[in-house]
């Protein structure tokens, strides 16, 4: 990293708190406008009843139990990502982690308020709570996802501290503002001792939550794996569904570091080698993914179990085959554009790839969610094809909406790339280069263990 | 000396964290191992149910049955237009070899598209809809094996009726009485009405059984002239000619009872037997 004035950079990364354009206005009224639509839409539901959706007692779950699978996927992007990278003590990722931690704090929010939008019964929703036996897979949801929403938040805030005291102290803002920055602050004056202390919370949280992350996809898989339905009770669905949710979740943060990139002129700060990074890992993850679509239909293809071959037929041949092999075929697009286009065109392949993948990943829950219960044998009814209505897109439409409106308050409110740990970028380096040196071997007969 | 106790309730926070997380995981993995144990041990008491495949292929026999149960228990007998896959029914009729996929193999003696069954909740032993339920709104009864159903506190989240193998379970997707009238037109008194929202189900009308039992309770010489109740669409099948013993109903913890007896003395099938949720209507063919 060239040298760079600490002044400067602050000035640099708190410019999107101080300054509003009208382009920003416009934005946030757009978005504040599909939201209003999508709660419009919703007001419909809750007045007259989920009739209005098209579900029917044939296929009871659709696009809500699909997009709550898809959020709580991109959920996975930041808080995963970033704890994964300070554990390994990847130096690249200071400028990312604050952008993939907020994600996940939002897309939790929206993922956890498809289930009320699913509900027949929304305002007895406590019952779960109240009267809720363990034997049920939708409670550790709401145990897991609860615990998980916490601690991300929890994260998030911690790293917020040294920022917000920077903009306590700036003392630019006013109002209502400068008082909740004074409280999120905690007092932080910047001494060694509080840094000591506020690296190793997070260094504890950042092993902490990687479990958490890791058994919250896997209970949302497990709400399907858990019930004996064909090509849902697979023992492979928990690991496939943390797999797609990383993958997603890394699709979603390069998306929105470019947006950034582009709106905040954060070159200087968001560079290609961090995109070209990530690029990398979402290839492996690509790669992953294709590993275990392969193995999931390949073994229920083979095996052909009549219920099962149902089902699989229609993914692969039948009513569903249109979805399925566009998923496929973003994903494949995806893939080559990472493998051939990511180190000379960093940002725009990985960006393009991206976007293939986000709505890749949307279809493959959705031929997870729905073919399943279109095909099912057995049950002596009527067969019942689903088609998504309009109320069910508008509060689709409504939650992503209300996803991005989430993040384009939370960038007015906090620097969206996290200054103290960028400012300390250079002393990591002398540190690291310090701790590299120990993997080289001895010339003198010393050991130079510190 | 302030942030030295911040620092130690942030970790505190986080360790109770972690844990909070792993352990009712543990938890509710065992207690779903348990469940046969703790559920059915405490009385061998199950009611079930024989039906006469070859006797229900009697259309007025099926439709009298399914108009005493819909009768019975308030069900909305306007069933939405066009919208045949969000009707509310408890038993129904339908196709052999779709409730019987594993049965009805090509060289079968009878062709299977034009063979009717009647179909309803099997009261399995193993229910996949209560191992599910978030609420507990539907739950197997300990006393005599009935899986039940609470209206009154389900929210509606549908998974019982994606988790049943057998479609025995509807969702009120509207209002089951739009029209106020309605309800004083159709209601039984004695039979709670529902809100739309909510899920129901065939209960082996428990609220026949509660009576019996009332009676018995005070009376056990009643036993013998009656000596199980008779669901609705059991009574009704018998008062139409021909009908008589297409459906029969009694206790299979009692080796004396008519179905015990049935059991024992003709093949009898169950539908999806391969996936262990150990269904309680049996089908004579
Ligand atoms: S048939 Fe379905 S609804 Fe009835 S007990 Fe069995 S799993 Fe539950
Ligand atoms: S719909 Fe009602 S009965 Fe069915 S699982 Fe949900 S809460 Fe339980």
């Amino acid at each position: 990293m060239s040298n760079i004035d600490p002044d400067k950079m602050v000035d640099q990364l708190t410019r999107p708190i101080r300054k509003t354009s009208a382009f920003y206005y416009v934005v946030v009224l757009a978005l504040l406008m599909a939201v209003c639509w999508g709660l419009f839409a919703w007001t419909c539901q809750l007045t007259r009843g989920l009739q209005v959706t098209g579900l029917n007692n044939s296929v009871a779950w659709g696009v809500y139990i699909t997009n709550f699978v898809f959020f709580i996927g991109i959920s996975h992007a930041g808080t995963l990502i970033s704890a994964i990278l300070r554990v390994s003590g990847a130096e690249w990722r200071r400028p990312i982690t604050r952008a993939a931690e907020a994600i996940t704090v939002f897309a939790l929010v929206l993922g956890a308020s498809q289930i009320l939008f699913d509900l027949g019964r929304p305002d007895r929703a406590l019952n779960v709570i109240l009267y809720g036996p363990l034997r049920s897979p939708l409670l550790w949801d709401v145990v897991c996802i609860s615990v998980y929403l916490l601690s991300s938040i929890f994260y998030l805030l911690l790293p917020l501290i040294p920022d917000v005291a920077i903009l306590r102290d700036q003392r630019l803002v006013l109002g209502w503002r400068k008082e909740l920055y004074r409280i999120l602050s905690f007092g932080w004056d910047g001494n060694p001792e509080q840094k000591r202390r506020l690296e190793k919370t997070i260094g504890i949280m950042a092993v902490l939550i990687i479990p958490i992350a890791v058994s919250v996809h896997t209970v949302v898989s497990w709400i399907f794996g858990m019930t004996i339905r064909p090509m849902w009770h697979s023992t492979i669905l928990g690991p496939y569904f943390v797999v797609g949710a990383i993958f997603s979740g890394i699709a979603a943060i390069i998306i929105a570091m470019a947006v950034l990139r582009k709106v905040y002129h954060f070159e200087g700060y968001l560079k290609p080698i961090h995109f070209n990074y990530l690029g990398l890992l979402l290839l492996t993850m690509t790669a992953l993914w294709f590993y275990f679509t392969l193995a999931e239909y390949l073994t229920i293809g083979y095996g052909a179990l009549p219920e099962e071959w149902h089902v699989f037929e229609a993914k692969v041949a039948g009513e569903f085959a249109l979805m399925f092999w566009i998923m496929v075929g973003s994903m494949t697009v995806a893939f080559f554009l990472l493998l051939f286009c990511r180190s000379k065109w960093p940002i725009g392949g990985t960006v393009a790839a991206s976007l293939f993948i986000v709505v890749g990943m949307w279809i493959e829950r959705y031929t997870i969610v729905v073919p399943t219960l279109v095909k099912l044998t057995g049950r002596g009814y009527p067969p019942g094809m689903y088609y998504p209505s309009w109320v069910e897109w508008s509060i689709t439409g409504g939650s992503i909406a209300g996803f991005i409106l989430l993040y384009v308050l939370f960038v007015k409110l906090f620097p969206i790339i996290s200054i103290w740990e960028v400012e300390e970028s250079e002393e990591a380096v002398v540190e690291k280069l310090a701790n590299m040196k120990r993997y080289f071997p001895c010339v003198s007969s010393a050991p130079t263990e510190s | 000396m302030d942030e030295n106790r911040r620092n130690f309730l942030k970790k505190a926070g986080s360790a109770a964290l972690g844990l909070g997380c792993g352990f009712p995981l543990l938890m509710a993995g065992c207690s779903t191992n348990g469940h046969s144990s703790e559920e059915n041990s405490s009385s061998p008491n199950q009611w079930a149910m024989v039906i006469d495949v070859q006797k229900c292929k009697e259309p007025a026999i099926r439709a009298a049955c399914i108009e005493a149960c819909r009768k019975e228990h308030n069900l909305p007998t306007n069933p939405p237009p066009n919208q045949p896959a969000r009707e509310v029914k408890w038993i129904w009729s339908d196709k052999f070899e779709t409730a019987f996929p594993d049965q009805a193999h090509k060289y079968l003696a009878e062709n299977p598209a034009d063979l009717q069954v009647l179909l309803l909740c099997n009261h399995c032993t193993e229910p996949a809809c209560v191992k599910v339920c978030p609420t507990a709104a539907t739950w197997k009864r300990k006393s005599d094996g009935i899986v039940m159903m609470d209206m009154h506190r389900c929210i509606g989240c549908r998974y019982c009726v994606v988790a049943c193998p057998y479609g025995s379970r509807s969702f009120n997707w509207r209002d089951p009485f739009p029209d106020r009238n309605d309800i004083d037109k159709q209601a039984r008194k004695e039979y709670p009405t529902r809100s739309r929202g909510v899920v129901e189900k065939c209960t082996f009308c428990a609220e026949r059984i509660r009576l019996w039992q009332e009676r018995v309770d005070k009376d056990p010489k009643l036993l013998e002239s009656e000596p199980a109740p008779i669901p609705a669409c059991v009574e009704a099948a018998n008062r139409v000619a021909g009908g008589e013993g297409a459906l029969r109903f009694g206790n299979l913890g009692d080796s004396q009872s008519e179905v015990s007896r049935v059991l024992r003395d003709q093949n009898t099938i169950c539908r999806q037997l391969a996936l262990g949720t150990g269904p309680n209507v049996y089908y004579l063919v």
